[in-house]
């Protein structure tokens, strides 16, 4: 069954998110080329293809911080594609070598949109992370290659929230679902507000508490 | 030492990734039930942190604008309508702060 706000074919739905993500990538090459250098920063992209934890990295080799202190961060940031993946394992081929594959691609916007069809889940996680991942790409080259990241940081700041709103809205297809939405919000700031060195693990810790709770 | 620490970002990021798609069988029974329940509180969550980061920081006008919207609509359940709504309250937050 075809979850609203996903049309058909998936590029109309993918490509506002591609561009959101091709304006961060400027965003990240701008801030990454004076620390990484151009070939280093493009190629962080490249073989990373994470936002979170590429602006993470930067920002905490920025302050001096070790190579072990930034790992970790990439570490906790990473802790939600543990859920992510397994919320989409089901839809996944049987191949291992396959699913391997596509997991290159699972990120928090992909998987949303593939979770929004299910019965076509491989295939949307598939196209829409290739036009992520060019995106992506494409906005770093630019970026490294001097465009003008002013205005654009606070736009692509402000576009994420708005984005995984959409997302949320899409997967709470229930007044359960929404129930449990609105309270992983709340505790996720209750987290974020009582233990500020949670960072990126309060969503993953308020989702999994809420998602816990409750009878079948 | 940026390049290794850019290869070890790589793989912790991939292996992240592929850790339940690859290596973990399809859920099932109340597993399945937990894991279907999970995507939109942790999209909810993951909007929280992006809107007010690591220090639960009052977010700008405009992002708190565009915020604003976005669940305005959010019955709508369209992310075409959430990221239009979204846009507009941005732009117009801007000219107002």
């Amino acid at each position: 069954m075809r979850v609203k706000g996903l049309p058909t074919p998936v590029l109309p739905a993918v490509l506002p998110i591609a561009g959101a993500i091709g304006v961060f990538g400027v965003v990240y090459g701008a801030a990454a080329r004076p620390l990484l250098g151009g070939p280093l920063t493009v190629a962080s992209s490249v073989v990373v293809f994470s936002g979170a934890a590429q602006f993470t990295m930067v920002g905490l080799l920025a302050e001096g911080a070790s190579s072990l202190a930034v790992l970790w961060a990439v570490a906790v940031l990473s802790l939600r594609h543990l859920a992510l993946g397994a919320a989409i394992r089901s839809g996944m081929p049987d191949s291992r070598s396959r699913r391997a594959g596509a997991a290159w691609f699972v990120i928090d916007e992909t998987v949303g949109l593939a979770l929004a069809r299910p019965d076509e889940s491989h295939t949307v996680l598939l196209r829409a992370g290739i036009a992520c991942y060019l995106a992506w790409i494409a906005g770093t080259v630019v970026g490294v290659a001097g465009a003008a990241a002013v205005g654009l940081e606070a736009l692509a700041a402000a576009v994420f929230p708005v984005l995984f709103v959409g997302l949320a809205s899409l997967m709470a297809r229930n007044l359960d679902l929404v129930a449990r939405t609105s309270a992983a919000a709340t505790l996720t700031l209750v987290l974020l507000l009582a233990w500020p060195g949670l960072g990126g693990l309060a969503p993953v810790v308020a989702a999994i508490a809420v998602s816990a709770a409750g009878r079948r | 030492m940026d390049v290794a620490l850019v290869a070890a970002a790589a793989v912790v990021t991939y292996g992240s990734r592929a850790a339940a798609i690859v290596f973990l069988p399809p859920p099932t029974g109340k597993m399945l039930t937990f894991i279907e329940r999970l995507p939109a509180p942790l999209f909810a969550g993951l909007a929280v942190f992006a809107l007010v980061g690591d220090a639960a920081a009052w977010p700008e006008p405009p992002a708190l604008c565009a915020a604003a919207a976005a669940l305005a609509v959010a019955p709508r359940r369209s992310l075409a309508v959430t990221l239009a709504a979204g846009l507009a309250a941005y732009l117009l937050g801007t000219v107002l702060w």
